[in-house]
């Protein structure tokens, strides 16, 4: 049976762009990531940006892969709408400025977990939301991108979710988003509907801003098959079973 | 010395109409009146979820019939209903309620009223011994037969709720109409709706579970809604029933704003990560060809996306036996999804895995191609000498087999020449465009009638 993530892209990448569509999503990428990280990585901390996902259901999840996470002080969880809406109280109501304040909050709890000498992990779920919720795409760029900027400053790792409506035309935020990312992690339906046993595929794309890819990577044709159960998922190479079916 | 059965304390402190769900003990379940819809969730809709029901056709109510049960149910376990919409009180005097002496028998599912067969002539027919441990073919789920066990209630299409009971759900706050009330600014207002929707739920906390039932979001009512206000009040429903998760949330939308047409590209995709659940049931009124089809149900029902709070992995993928996803199925591991559509009897709203039928169908005799098919040479003359040829002085027998286009008659042998080219002649001008499916295959003899090409 295979695993995923590898651990170093965990570990040592610098903005990993999660796509999925509405058949095949991803969050059990996000939580798999979480639990990777508390569980291997010593001295680490994790901030979770959540637009759409709740905490309750994080630690839910958590909890079946015998991890509890109310007790790890080691996670934080922020609600990025409430901080949006926070921040109008401030001086403008102004998309821009609600963004950059985002972007303060974080860089004040980023710099205080660098100081205590720890490795970060930043989630972002997700940016797509956001998007059909109002904020243009020029704004959800420059947001992901001083994250990256953030992130890249304090050696933290970056994870963003960006759901796709047609693969076929992924959009404009999509290419933009691209164009920042080391890795792109695209998690795709079968192309023949929903099945029992297989829940989906993944691909392991390398993006622009990784000069050597050190991981394994997956194209397509090589997609790694996933099935999901209660609390994460199980990956299998495709056309075997090993251990699934 | 007496021993008590000790009752798991689980089921005492559950609230009526609850039940725990298979796949996480952290979630509870509500029923949505409908027993087949329930199945297709994961045995109900989960409390703190919101439901969105999409009903793109525009010359029927199913998705309306919905929610009527969603409310009817709530009504009938005893639980607080809260129906956002100006016309509230009228929807909820419209519900359907359990049929009088219901809880004495219910109808097996086998036996529909409409096929007027009897279940007990099929159990004494000798089936081959190779199929008697089988279970019945079954097209959907059972309802659930039990008076005592009031999670799901029976509900009659025929039978319409009393006022005293409206009234009576009325004057002890459980059944609450809130307005939609909106004005010019369609933002504002729903901002106001969802703080009114807020304080309802504040209140409620105390007194046990909420359903809240928002009949036709975007209808009329809301103003002039545009997609985006549409997004931004599913969104922010959601996060309200994560604050407050003793609620539910049954969401219907109005038939124009469920199609791509009107919220753009990928509009149901946005709907269905926006909210925890989200389901269509097309019904086939504008199509009706697909009426043809499918003669024995009204719409096709596609799910989106299924609830799943507090695991990675739906419980109605496991557990739903309509979808037939789960692996325990054995033979059937790894197999796709079954199709799904439904039907609304005069009792009572059903869904069901769908099947095409047999080729042909066991009602129809055909001698020729099936009419689904495309034929290949259209524009030729497809000659079909047939046996009963009636002969009537000119001995030619005009017999009309209609294929997608080509129309064949046979041919006088005595002037079958230029009937030939004549007839060609005519099946191109009479070629139009080709549909993919015939709603209605004819084989028809019509002996008395004149050639179609009396030339």
């Amino acid at each position: 049976m295979q695993t995923f993530p590898p651990s170093d892209l965990v570990t040592d990448a610098g903005l990993i762009l999660i796509t999925d569509e509405l058949p095949a999503p991803a969050d059990f990428l996000l939580h798999r990531f979480l639990h990777i990280r508390i569980r291997e990585v010593k001295q680490s901390s994790c901030i979770f940006l959540s637009v759409s996902e709740d905490f309750d259901r994080v630690k839910t999840v958590a909890s079946k892969a015998a991890l509890n996470l109310a007790q790890n002080a080691k996670i934080k969880f922020i609600d990025l709408v409430k901080g949006l809406e926070a921040s109008t109280e401030k001086a403008t109501a102004n998309a821009d400025a609600r963004l950059r304040y985002i972007i303060r909050l974080l860089s004040s709890d980023i710099s205080t977990m660098d100081a205590a000498e720890e490795q970060i992990l930043v989630i972002l779920d997700d940016i797509a939301s956001l998007e059909w919720l109002g904020f243009s795409t020029l704004d959800l760029f420059r947001f992901s991108r001083a994250l990256k900027a953030l992130c890249l400053k304090y050696g933290a790792v970056l994870v963003i979710r960006h759901h796709i409506l047609n693969a076929s035309e992924p959009g404009h935020l999509f290419q933009l988003l691209l164009q920042l990312c080391s890795y792109h992690i695209e998690v795709r339906p079968l192309a023949s509907g929903r099945s029992g046993a297989v829940s989906g595929e993944l691909c392991l794309h390398p993006g622009p801003c990784e000069g050597e890819p050190r991981n394994r990577l997956l194209s397509r044709l090589t997609a790694l098959q996933y099935r999901l159960t209660d609390g994460g998922a199980m990956f299998f190479n495709k056309g075997t079973s090993e251990g699934v079916l | 010395m007496s021993f008590k059965r000790r009752i798991p304390s689980n089921h005492a402190n559950l609230p009526p109409g609850t039940r725990i769900s298979p796949s996480s003990p952290s979630t509870a379940l509500i029923s949505t009146g409908i027993p087949s819809l329930d199945d297709i969730l994961g045995g109900g809709l989960p409390l703190s979820c919101s439901l969105a029901l999409l009903a793109p056709d525009n010359h029927s109510a199913y998705g309306e019939l919905v929610q009527k049960y969603f409310v009817s149910q709530g009504i009938a376990c005893g639980q607080q209903v809260c129906i956002v919409d100006d016309d509230g009180l009228l929807l909820a005097r419209g519900c359907m309620w359990t049929s009088v002496g219901s809880s004495a028998s219910s109808p097996p599912v086998n036996n529909d009223e409409d096929d007027g067969k009897s279940a007990q002539s099929d159990e004494r027919i000798k089936i081959a011994w190779r199929y008697e441990k089988m279970k019945m073919f079954q097209t959907t789920v059972p309802s659930c037969n039990s008076s005592k066990d009031d999670y799901c209630h029976t509900f009659d299409l025929s039978s319409r709720i009393p006022e005293s009971v409206v009234q009576d759900a009325c004057d002890t706050n459980r059944l609450v109409i809130l307005g939609v009330h909106a004005d010019h600014d369609v933002k504002v207002s729903m901002t106001g709706l969802l703080g009114k929707i807020q304080d309802i739920l504040s209140v409620s906390s105390e007194t046990g579970l909420m359903r809240l039932c928002i009949p036709s979001l975007g209808s009329v009512q809301w103003g002039d809604v545009e997609p985006a206000d549409v997004l931004y009040f599913l969104y922010s429903l959601r996060r309200l029933l994560r604050q407050y998760p003793h609620a539910c949330a049954s969401v219907g939308l109005a038939p124009h704003i469920c199609s791509e047409a009107w919220g753009g590209h990928g509009w149901i995709h946005k709907v269905g990560w926006l909210t925890d659940a989200a389901i269509s049931m097309s019904g086939f009124g504008a199509n009706p060809s697909l009426v043809g089809l499918f003669p024995s149900h009204h719409g096709l029902v596609q799910i989106h996306k299924l609830p799943a709070p507090h695991t990675i992995l739906p419980a109605s993928d496991k557990y739903s036996t309509l979808r037939g996803l789960s692996s325990s199925a054995g033979a059937n591991a790894g197999s796709g999804e079954n199709n799904l559509a439904f039907r609304c009897t005069r009792k009572r709203l059903i869904l069901e895995t769908i099947h095409l039928d047999v080729e042909g169908g066991v009602t129809e005799r055909r001698t020729t191609l099936s009419t689904n098919t495309i034929s290949l040479d259209t524009g030729l003359i497809n000659e079909v000498i047939d046996e009963h040829t009636n002969n009537k002085g000119r001995s030619r027998a005009a017999l009309e087999v209609e294929f997608e286009k080509a129309v064949s008659v046979t041919a006088d042998p005595l002037d079958s020449q230029p009937l030939a080219s004549s007839q060609s002649a005519a099946l191109d001008a009479a070629t139009t465009t080709p549909k993919v499916k015939k709603p209605k295959k004819k084989v028809a003899f019509h002996s008395d009638r004149p050639d179609l090409y009396d030339f």
